[in-house]
């Protein structure tokens, strides 16, 4: 047993005195005891830098203000990070990270979530030495590749970027080129960005210059709300906000997917394959019931559906996407049984080693399928002998089972259609819990309230009265 | 068009190895062999060098855009380099570099048609007592004025 004992030490921050471990870096210790820091280049997940110089606090004994990323914890540091001469060394900073910003944030799309639009307002309210004429000018708009858009003037040359690409998915087509106020992030001539994990520096970035280019001028960041959800694109279940927005005119629309905080499975990080993923969830959707290729009233298809699963005499087959939440499958698996069905949830199609890598994405491609077999649900495609009545709720791997009758609970637009055909709401209208594939609960939080909201596949079952759960 | 070291010169480097604590830090004698050798730095020699030192090209290219001595294009065969700190500036630098900008017909930064003469501006030669002054190549010119560019100009042509 070598286990690291953490030494825990007393530290008086602003005449608070606060516990922290011995050794940790004082300004995450400030952050995360809600004290106010400005910082550019420190970022959790990439460490101290060092080179932006914000975070500087007044620390007794010391006779200049220290960076407190560079600054470790000690029993007895006296701390204070709001003094009339801190605030002024501050502004002196801030305006030097501004002497060559083109200040267009009209037009730039990090306004409204930029680091240095806050500090200006907490600590700049300066007007600029230096003319718009004589500011350097470098490249606006470099397509980095991996829809990365860099724009140069904006950049405060922090390095997040360049470090996220050296240290952390360690592919390295990042650096600073040039000297001096020339100096610029840019790629090898002729090389772009080339991993799959590249949009997380556009989120690293605290202004402006670096952008998605699958989000920038869609929407102001101001209009969107987050919510808390998880990436339904493998089983590993990076933890996500949804950013959507429900604006005049409009139904409420997902704008993007940004990867939220979770250190037991993504840290701050998702790949761009899932963070791009919010595409396909909201193109062609299902929106109305079909019985064969007629539309119909949701009443008639609920009757409809009782109708066809009651007068059944023959065997029933259950088929569940593993992508459902825990609470749907268990409804499912209620229902399966009440009405003699067997119900199965066949793992196999979602299966994709080709996605697969060492980091974060699972060749399993299914959100919950840790939570299939905690409920003990078959994972084998079921067999498709004599006559069988199909009930498939949103599995992608129906069209195998061969089925005399079917019933289809989609979320998206089938090529085909069944004899009945439900639509049901997809993950982000409604909320639930996805076990990942390390066993990690997480909950779901219902994002879209749609003008017009499809139901529920638990409203669809209601018909049933399967008891409470339904309700959920 | 790859680049690779000759010879001798990865032994000359493989030598040096022994009085740096770390293969990453030969990277400036490295470049130097590049200049050396091919008289500019190109992408693929970037990207060669640093395979040899085990770092990313991007970390190279960084260090190559950083020092002035470092080229990404090939030079005239001469190379004059107009320093232009204070001392200079304050003695006639201007003038000197005019007469240089008119008698080759180039702006700095710029390679005569013939190939013969790159221009750059430099930062300080450590000659402020001879100002002003430029270094052509490997040598050095002091006290300079319009007519003695002329002068120098000639017996380089």
């Amino acid at each position: 047993m070598s286990e690291k004992v953490k030494k825990m030490v007393k530290i008086t921050v602003d005449d608070r005195t606060i516990e922290a471990e011995e050794g940790a870096i004082l300004l995450q210790v400030l952050l995360e005891n809600g004290f106010e820091i400005p910082y550019y280049c420190y970022h959790e997940a990439l460490g101290p830098d060092g080179n932006c110089r914000m975070c500087m606090v007044e620390i007794e004994g010391k006779k200049r203000p220290q960076i407190s990323c560079d600054t470790f914890v000690e029993e007895g540091l006296i701390v204070r990070t709001d003094t009339e001469n801190i605030r002024r060394v501050r502004r002196g900073i801030l305006e030097l990270q501004l002497v060559n910003h083109p200040v267009d944030c009209p037009v730039c799309d990090q306004a409204g979530e930029c680091s240095l639009q806050d500090y200006y307002m907490e600590y700049g309210l300066y007007h600029g030495k230096v003319p718009k004429a004589e500011k350097l000018h470098f490249e606006k708009h470099l397509d980095l590749g991996r829809n990365v858009m860099l724009d140069q003037e904006r950049c405060v040359l922090c390095k997040r970027c360049v470090r996220f690409t050296g240290n952390i998915v360690k592919t390295g087509e990042l650096g600073v080129v040039e000297r001096a106020d020339h100096s610029h992030i840019a790629t090898l001539p002729g090389r772009k960005l080339e991993n799959g994990y590249a949009m997380n520096v556009v989120d690293l970035c605290p202004v402006g210059a670096l952008t998605s280019k699958d989000f920038r001028f869609k929407q102001r960041v101001w209009f969107l709300t987050s919510t808390p959800s998880v990436c339904h694109g493998c089983a590993t279940g990076c933890a996500i906000y949804i950013d959507h927005a429900k604006t005049k005119f409009e139904d409420d629309t997902i704008y993007r997917f940004r990867p939220r905080k979770n250190p037991d499975i993504n840290g701050h990080f998702i790949c761009d394959e899932g963070r791009l993923s919010y595409k396909a969830l909201q193109e062609n959707r299902l929106r109305e019931a079909r019985a064969e290729s007629s539309s119909i009233g949701f009443e008639e298809a609920a009757a409809q559906m009782k109708k066809m699963v009651e007068s059944w005499q023959g065997r029933i087959v259950v088929l569940a996407d593993a992508n459902l939440y825990i609470e749907e499958l268990e409804m499912v698996q209620i229902f399966a049984n009440r009405i003699g069905g067997k119900l199965h949830a066949p793992l196999d199609a979602y299966r994709d080693p080709a996605f697969e890598d060492a980091w974060l994405k699972s060749a399993m491609r299914a959100a919950n399928a840790k939570g299939v077999e905690r409920l003990g649900i078959d994972t084998s495609m079921p067999s498709s002998r004599g006559e069988v009545l199909l009930i498939n709720f949103n599995h992608p791997a129906a069209g195998d089972v061969k089925a005399r009758r079917q019933i289809d609970l989609l979320t998206h637009r089938p090529e085909t259609f069944a004899d009945l055909t439900l639509p049901i709401a997809a993950w982000s209208e409604t909320s639930g819990t996805l076990v990942n594939e390390a066993g990690i609960e997480q909950r779901c939080e219902q994002a879209l309230f749609p003008n017009d909201p499809v139901p529920t596949l638990m409203t669809w079952l209601e018909a049933w009265d399967l008891g409470e759960r339904c309700l959920v | 068009m790859g680049f690779a070291f000759t010879e001798e010169n990865l032994r000359e480097l493989e030598a040096l190895a022994k009085r740096y604590p770390s293969k990453e830090a030969l990277m400036l004698p490295a470049l130097w062999k590049v200049m050396e050798q091919e008289g500019f730095i190109s992408v693929e020699a970037m990207e060669a060098v640093a395979e040899w030192l085990g770092v990313s090209p991007m970390k190279v290219y960084g260090v190559v855009t950083f020092y002035e001595m470092f080229h990404e294009k090939p030079l005239g065969r001469h190379h004059i380099k107009v320093c232009r700190t204070l001392s200079c500036a304050l003695c006639g630098q201007s003038g000197v570099l005019e007469r240089l900008k008119e008698r080759l017909g180039i702006e700095v930064g710029e390679t005569t048609e013939d190939g013969r003469f790159t221009l750059s501006q430099v930062e300080c030669l450590g000659s402020c007592g001879t100002a002003p002054v430029m270094q052509i190549d490997d040598t050095l010119y002091e006290n300079l004025t319009p007519e003695k560019v002329d002068e120098i100009l000639k017996e380089l042509r």
